[in-house]
C-alpha cells in the first residue's frame, strides 16, 4: 500500500508515493552505483517496469511505501517497510536516489521517522535490513539509527558476476526505547 | 523459474515428487498437529483447515519463484514436505523449507536425506549458488540435520518471530555451492 500517513522532520518528510516520482526514480536507476547499493535492481528499468513496480506495491497490503523528499519539496528517494504483521517484524529498504544529495544526513533521518513508525505507530518488535557488506555509509547511518549487526550472509549477491557479502542487521522495539 | 512437470528425485531414504492438489488433506493434517506447528510459523494462526490450505495452496503453486516437493519413503508414503522459496534467479540464492508431518519418522535420518536432495536439485538444476534457511534457534534436531548437509551458521536473527506470542531468536544458515 502506499502509506497515508506524513512523516516530518526538519530537513525532510516521507510522504505518499504517487505516480509523478516514478520518472524521477527511473531516470536515478540509471546510475550503475546507486543499483549496485540497492541490490534488488539488476539493470535500469523502464518506465514501464517501474510503473508495475510502483503497481505491485500500492496493491500489497504487507507492504507501505513513502517517497522521501526534501524540507523545500524536492524529491531524494524512497523508503518502504514489508511487514511479517503475524511476526510483529518489517523488513526496511531505503534508498537516497539522487546521488547529488549523498551524505548529508538525509537517510538516517528518514530511517528514523520509519524507526517511530514502525515501533510507535505499528508496534512492531523488529525492524530488520540486508545490506551489501561492502556499503559502508549505509552501515554506518544504520548503526547510528541504532541497528546491529547480527550475521554475514556469504554470497548473498551477484554483483556484475561476483559474489559479495551482506550483512543481516536489526533494531528491536527494546533497543529503540533505551536509545 | 518454474520448474516444467513433474519432478522426481531420489535419496536414499526417500523419495521426492511434486505437490499436487490432492496432497492438500495431508497438509491439513500435519498442519493441525501442534508438535508439527510447534516449529512452524502456524504456531500462530489459528488451526487451519483443509479451506485454509487450499487457499494457501492456491497462491503457492502458481508463484514461479517457489518450487514444493511432498517427502515419501521409498515405499510410497508421504512423510513431510520440503521447498524452496524467493528462488532468486538474478542472485543464483533460494531459501530453504523443510517439515516432517508424520511424528513417528523423526529423528530417523529422512529429513537430513531430503535436505541433501533438494540442494543437489538447487545446484545442479537450478543453477543456484547459495540456499539459505532460518530456524528457531532452540531446534536443535533441525539445525544438526541442517548441518550435517553441509549448512553454517551465519548469525542470530533476534526477536526474528514470534511463537505462542513470545518473540524468539532464530539462526540464519546457509551452505554455497563451492566449498
Amino acid at each position: 500500500m502506499i502509506s497515508e500517513s506524513i512523516l516530518t522532520a526538519k530537513t525532510l518528510r516521507l510522504r505518499p508515493a504517487d505516480e509523478g516520482d516514478l520518472v524521477h526514480f527511473q531516470r536515478w536507476l540509471a546510475d550503475d552505483e546507486l543499483r549496485r547499493w540497492l541490490g534488488s535492481v539488476n539493470e535500469q528499468p523502464s518506465i514501464a517496469e517501474e510503473y508495475d513496480w510502483y503497481m505491485s506495491k500500492r496493491q500489497d497490503p504487507d507492504t507501505i511505501l513513502w517517497s522521501i523528499e526534501a524540507a523545500d519539496g524536492s524529491l531524494l528517494g524512497n523508503v518502504e517497510l514489508r511487514l511479517s504483521p503475524l511476526n510483529r517484524r518489517a523488513e526496511v529498504g531505503i534508498g537516497i536516489f539522487d546521488r547529488g544529495q549523498w551524505g548529508k544526513g538525509y537517510g538516517t533521518e528518514a530511517m528514523r521517522l520509519v524507526l517511530d513508525f514502525a515501533f510507535g505507530e505499528l508496534k512492531l518488535n523488529r525492524v530488520e535490513l540486508t545490506t551489501d557488506e561492502e556499503n559502508t555509509r549505509a552501515i554506518h547511518s544504520y548503526e547510528k539509527c541504532g541497528f546491529v549487526r547480527e550475521g554475514l550472509l556469504r554470497e548473498h549477491r551477484l554483483v556484475d558476476g561476483r559474489p559479495s557479502d551482506c550483512v543481516a542487521m536489526a533494531v528491536l522495539r527494546s533497543d529503540w526505547e533505551t536509545r | 523459474m518454474t520448474v516444467a512437470g513433474d519432478v522426481r528425485l531420489e535419496g536414499e531414504l526417500v523419495i521426492l515428487r511434486t505437490r499436487v492438489d490432492d496432497d492438500l488433506p495431508l497438509f491439513a493434517r500435519w498442519h493441525g498437529d501442534p508438535d508439527v506447528r510447534h516449529w512452524l510459523h502456524m504456531s500462530e494462526m489459528p488451526n487451519q483447515s483443509l479451506e485454509v490450505e487450499r487457499q494457501r495452496w492456491h497462491i503457492a503453486r502458481n508463484d514461479p519463484t517457489r518450487v514444493s516437493f511432498i517427502i515419501e519413503t521409498l515405499e510410497g508414503v508421504p512423510i513431510g514436505n520440503i521447498g524452496l522459496i524467493g528462488i532468486d534467479a538474478a542472485h543464483r540464492r533460494a531459501e530453504m523449507g523443510i517439515a516432517i508431518g508424520e511424528k513417528d519418522h523423526w529423528g530417523r535420518g529422512y529429513g537430513t536425506d531430503a535436505i541433501r536432495v533438494v540442494v543437489r536439485f538447487a545446484f545442479e538444476t537450478l543453477n543456484l549458488r547459495r540456499v539459505e534457511l532460518i530456524t528457531d534457534a532452540d531446534n536443535e534436531r533441525g539445525i544438526r540435520a541442517y548441518e550435517k548437509c553441509g549448512f553454517v551458521r551465519e548469525g542470530v536473527l533476534r526477536a526474528k518471530r514470534m511463537r505462542y506470542g513470545e518473540p524468539l531468536d532464530m539462526l540464519v544458515m546457509s551452505v554455497l555451492r563451492e566449498g
